[in-house]
C-alpha cells in the first residue's frame, strides 16, 4: 500500500531524450557504417594514408617556413605579376605551336644577320636587356648588409 | 653561445630542430651555434623491428638520412664523441677534433648487453637490433610447433615490449594455424609479469586467455644452448625449443668509459633534466638515470622540456620549465588491436582495454615519427 501511494505521489520524471525506433534505426546504420569503414580499411591502407599525410605536413611546414617563398608568394598576389604569369604561360605555348610549325632557323652568318633585322627579335633583346638589368640591381640589393632583417 | 648535441637520435634530434625553430633569429644572426654530433649517418625508427621480426615491416622502411632530418642551421658531423671534459666545457671525437660549448647535451641512448648472459648470443632470437629482427623472423617462419620461451633482462629500452612480442607471438601462430601445436610461456625477473603494476593487472587476464604461461622472478642465469634449456638465478629451469630474448641494457659504453655514470646511466635531475653537478649539461632519453620508461616517448617529451629551457636561456637568461615524468606507450595487443598507457611520475597509467582504432593510431604514428622527429609533432 505504502508503496502505491509512495508512487502516486511522486512528481513525473523529467522526459528522458526519446530513443524511438527511428532512432534507433539510425544508430543501427551509423554503427553498420563504422564498421564497414573499419572492414575496409587495412593495416596497408592505414599507413598509406598516414605517410601521405607525413610527407605533406613536412612539406607544408618547409614551404611555410621558407621565408622567402612566402615573399614570393607575396609578390605573386600582385595583379600585375599575375597578369606576367598568364602571359608568361601563354607565350609559352604559343611558342611551342610557333617551333613546331615554323622552319629551322638558318645556320650561318647570313642567318644571324636576318634575325637581327626582325623587329621582334630587337624588342626580345631589349625585354631580356631590361630583365637583367632589374634582376642583377635587385640581387645588389639583397645582398645589402642591413636587407637580411626583414 | 655554443650549444652541442651529442647523439643524434630520437632524443637528440628532437631537441636540435626545436632548438633550431625555438632560437631561429638568434642562429640567423649569429648569436647563437647549433652542432650535433651523431655517430651515426643514419636515423632508424626502433619500434619497427618488432614488426620486422613478424614480417610486417621491411627493415629498410625504419631508416631516413640523418641529414635530412635536421634544419638547415644545425651544424651535423657524423665523429662520436670519444673524451667528455666537462670541467673545461669541451669534448674530443673519434676523428680527433675538440669541439667547445657553453651548453651540452648528451642523448647517446643505451645498448643491449646479451653477451654477460652465458649462452644468451648463440641460444636466443632477439629482435633489438635489425640483424636480430630479420633473423628472428626467418626462425618463426621455419617453426613448425614445439616450446618457445621468453626471457627477460633488466633495464632494458621500451618496457612494454615483453608483453607486445608475446601477443604477437600468439596472434603470429594463430595466423599460421599451429598455435595449437605452440606452448608459449614468459619469463620476468620480478613477483609480477610487468614492472609497471597496472601493465602486469592488465597483462595477466589477457594472457590467461591466450593460454600463455608464465614464470615470475626469473632472472636468467644462463642458457644451455646445447640442451637447449634456460636457468634462472632462482634455480628453476625450462626447456624450449625456440628461445626469444629481451636483454638487459646498459648506456653507451662511452658514458662508463668516461665515468659519467655507473653503467652508463647518468645521475640526471628529475625534473631540471640537468646532469648532477652541471647546470650546464642536460641529459635526456636513454641514457638518464631516471625513475621513468627507456622509450622514444619518454626521450621527446624530455626534449620539449629542455628545449624550451635552453632557448629561454638564451632568451631571458633563466629556464622556465620542468619535466613531470610523462610518458606515453602504445601497446600493441597482438596484430590487430592495441591500447596505451601514459604516466609520470605522480600518476600510474589507467589502462583501457585494447582495441582496432589505437592499433591503427600506432600505425599512423609509425609514420608520423618521422615529422616528430623533425619537431613538428
Ligand atoms: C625493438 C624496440 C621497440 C621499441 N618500441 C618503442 C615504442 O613502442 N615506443 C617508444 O616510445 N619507444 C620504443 N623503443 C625505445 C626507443 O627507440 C628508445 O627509447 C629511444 O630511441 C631513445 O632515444 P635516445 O635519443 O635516448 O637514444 P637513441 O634513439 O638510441 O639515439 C642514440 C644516438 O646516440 C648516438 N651515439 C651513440 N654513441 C655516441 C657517441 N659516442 N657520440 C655521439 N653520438 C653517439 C647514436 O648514433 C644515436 O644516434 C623501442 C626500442 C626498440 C629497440
Amino acid at each position: 500500500m505504502t508503496s502505491q501511494i509512495e508512487v502516486s505521489d511522486r512528481p513525473a520524471p523529467p522526459s528522458e531524450p526519446g530513443v524511438g525506433p527511428a532512432e534507433l534505426a539510425r544508430l543501427s546504420e551509423l554503427a553498420t557504417l563504422v564498421t564497414a569503414a573499419q572492414d575496409a580499411m587495412s593495416d596497408d591502407i592505414v599507413t598509406r594514408l598516414s605517410a601521405a599525410l607525413n610527407e605533406g605536413m613536412i612539406l607544408l611546414d618547409r614551404l611555410t617556413r621558407n621565408q622567402a617563398l612566402m615573399r614570393l608568394l607575396h609578390t605573386l598576389e600582385r595583379a600585375e605579376c599575375q597578369n606576367l604569369l598568364e602571359a608568361l604561360a601563354e607565350a609559352l605555348a604559343a611558342t611551342s605551336r610557333d617551333l613546331a610549325k615554323g622552319r629551322a632557323a638558318d645556320g650561318g652568318l647570313g642567318g644571324w644577320v636576318r634575325l637581327l633585322r626582325d623587329p621582334d627579335t630587337c624588342e626580345t633583346l631589349r625585354l631580356v636587356s631590361v630583365l637583367g638589368s632589374h634582376l642583377s640591381r635587385n640581387l645588389q640589393a639583397s645582398r645589402a648588409p642591413d636587407s637580411s632583417s626583414s | 653561445m655554443r650549444i652541442l648535441v651529442v647523439g643524434g637520435g630520437t632524443g637528440g634530434t628532437i631537441i636540435a630542430n626545436n632548438l633550431a625553430r625555438r632560437l631561429s633569429a638568434e642562429l640567423r644572426t649569429g648569436k647563437v651555434s647549433l652542432t650535433m654530433l651523431s655517430a651515426s649517418d643514419r636515423h632508424m625508427y626502433q619500434p619497427g623491428l618488432l614488426y620486422v621480426a613478424f614480417g610486417q615491416m621491411m627493415p629498410d622502411t625504419l631508416y631516413r638520412d640523418q641529414a635530412s632530418l635536421l634544419e638547415a642551421s644545425i651544424e651535423f658531423h657524423v665523429d662520436p664523441v670519444k673524451h667528455f671534459m666537462l670541467d673545461e666545457r669541451r669534448v674530443k671525437t673519434q676523428s680527433d677534433r675538440v669541439f667547445d660549448y657553453d651548453i651540452l647535451v648528451i642523448a647517446t641512448g643505451s645498448r643491449m648487453v646479451p653477451e654477460e648472459i652465458p649462452g644468451l648470443v648463440e641460444g636466443s632470437e632477439t629482435f633489438y637490433s635489425e640483424a636480430g629482427a630479420i633473423k628472428m623472423y626467418k626462425a618463426l617462419r621455419n617453426f613448425k610447433g614445439g616450446r618457445v620461451a621468453i626471457v627477460v633482462g633488466v633495464p632494458h629500452k621500451c618496457p612494454i615490449a615483453p608483453v607486445e612480442v608475446t601477443f604477437s607471438l600468439h596472434d603470429y601462430f594463430k595466423t599460421r594455424g599451429i598455435r595449437d601445436k605452440v606452448e608459449i610461456k614468459y619469463h620476468y625477473p620480478i613477483n609480477r609479469i610487468h614492472s609497471i603494476e597496472n601493465v602486469a593487472k592488465w597483462a595477466k587476464p589477457e594472457f590467461d586467455r591466450m593460454g600463455v604461461a608464465y614464470e615470475t622472478l626469473f632472472n636468467l642465469k644462463e642458457v644451455d644452448v646445447q640442451n637447449k634449456v634456460i636457468h634462472s638465478e632462482e634455480d628453476t629451469e625450462y626447456a624450449y625449443d625456440l628461445l626469444i630474448s629481451i636483454p638487459a641494457h646498459r648506456g653507451m659504453a662511452v658514458i662508463e668509459e668516461n665515468r659519467l655514470g655507473q653503467a652508463g646511466w647518468i645521475p640526471t635531475d628529475r625534473h631540471q633534466l640537468t646532469m648532477e653537478g652541471y647546470d650546464n649539461v642536460y641529459v635526456l632519453g636513454d641514457t638518464t638515470n631516471l625513475p621513468v620508461s627507456k622509450t622514444g616517448s619518454a626521450a621527446h617529451f624530455e626534449a620539449e622540456v629542455i628545449a624550451d629551457n635552453i632557448a629561454s636561456i638564451v632568451k631571458i637568461g633563466t629556464p622556465v620549465r620542468e619535466y613531470d615524468g610523462k610518458v606515453y606507450c602504445f601497446i600493441e595487443a597482438g596484430h590487430d588491436q592495441a591500447t596505451y598507457a601514459m604516466f609520470n611520475y605522480l600518476n600510474p597509467p589507467d589502462l583501457k582495454p585494447a582495441n582496432k582504432s589505437m592499433h591503427w593510431f600506432k600505425m599512423s604514428y609509425n609514420q608520423m615519427y618521422w615529422s616528430s622527429v623533425r619537431g613538428l609533432l
